[in-house]
C-alpha cells in the first residue's frame, strides 16, 4: 500500500482525471473531496462491498431455480 | 428485449454468442447492452444482452457476452415495486445521456439461493439502468435506507 501524508487543503491525483482533496480533518473524521469521471465508480467501502457481494451471489442463480419461479408466477 | 430501430441503416450484424443456459445464440449487433463500468465485481465484463426466460413470466437472463457462464436473472422493478424510484431522475437521465424518461429502463437483479426459489430477493439497492436509444448503461447505487439489497420478492 502506498502511503501518502497529507494537510488539510491539500490533495492528491490519481492517474490524470482522478483528484481527492482532504477538506477537513475533525477529530476521528475526515472530510475528502472527490473528483472523477462519471465511469469511475466512487463508494464507501461497505456500500461497495454489499453491492459487489450481492452480485457475486446474483450470479451463481441456477436456471432450475428461475424455472420454477416462473412456473409460480404464471400460477399466480 | 425490444430496441429503438436503427432507421436508414443497414442491418445490424449478426454474432453468434454463446450462453449460459440457452447454449449458442445469435445477438444483432443493435441488441447488445453496454456497461460502464461493469456491474460491481464483474467490472471487467461490460457487453450484454438480455434474454426471456419465458414468455408468460417477466423474468429475463442479463447474459454477459464477455464471459458466457456469466449471466443474471433480473426483473422490471414495477412488478415489486409499483413506486420504484432509485434516486433523483434528472440526474440519472443526466449521466445516462438520456433526452427523456421513455428512454430509461429499469431492472433489478434477483439472487435465489440454490434449490430454494421461494427465499428469492431483489437488490434493490444495486439496480441496473440502461439508456435504450444508445443501449449504454450501468448499475447505480442507491442509499435509501427503504431499499435493501436483499429485498424479500415473495413470503417467508
Amino acid at each position: 500500500m502506498l502511503i501518502l501524508t497529507r494537510k488539510s487543503g491539500e490533495g492528491l491525483f490519481i492517474g490524470d482525471d482522478i483528484r481527492i482533496t482532504i477538506l477537513e480533518i475533525r477529530g476521528k473524521q475526515i472530510r475528502l473531496g472527490i473528483e472523477a469521471p462519471t465511469t469511475v465508480v466512487v463508494l464507501r467501502e461497505e456500500i461497495y462491498r454489499r453491492i459487489q457481494e450481492e452480485n457475486l451471489q446474483a450470479a451463481g442463480t441456477r436456471d432450475i431455480d428461475v424455472t420454477e419461479i416462473a412456473q409460480l408466477w404464471r400460477q399466480e | 428485449m425490444a430496441s429503438t430501430p436503427q432507421t436508414a441503416s443497414p442491418s445490424p450484424a449478426v454474432l453468434p454468442a454463446k450462453t449460459r443456459n440457452f447454449g449458442s445464440i445469435e445477438v444483432r449487433s443493435d441488441q447488445i447492452i453496454s456497461l460502464e463500468p461493469g456491474l460491481l465485481g464483474f467490472t471487467q465484463y461490460h457487453r450484454y444482452v438480455l434474454i426471456e426466460h419465458h414468455q408468460e413470466a417477466p423474468f429475463l437472463w442479463l447474459q454477459c457476452l464477455d464471459k458466457s457462464d456469466l449471466a443474471f436473472v433480473v426483473i422490471d422493478p414495477r412488478y415489486l415495486l409499483s413506486d420504484y424510484q432509485p434516486g433523483s431522475p434528472a440526474q440519472i437521465m443526466l449521466d445516462l445521456g438520456a433526452e427523456s424518461p421513455e428512454d430509461l429502463k429499469f431492472l433489478v437483479i434477483l439472487t435465489i439461493p440454490p434449490g430454494k426459489p421461494q427465499d428469492m430477493t431483489a437488490n434493490l439497492m444495486g439496480p441496473v439502468v440502461i439508456n435504450l436509444r444508445t443501449r449504454q448503461g450501468r448499475q447505480l447505487v442507491v442509499e435509501a435506507p427503504h431499499y435493501s439489497h436483499k429485498h424479500r420478492v415473495l413470503p417467508g
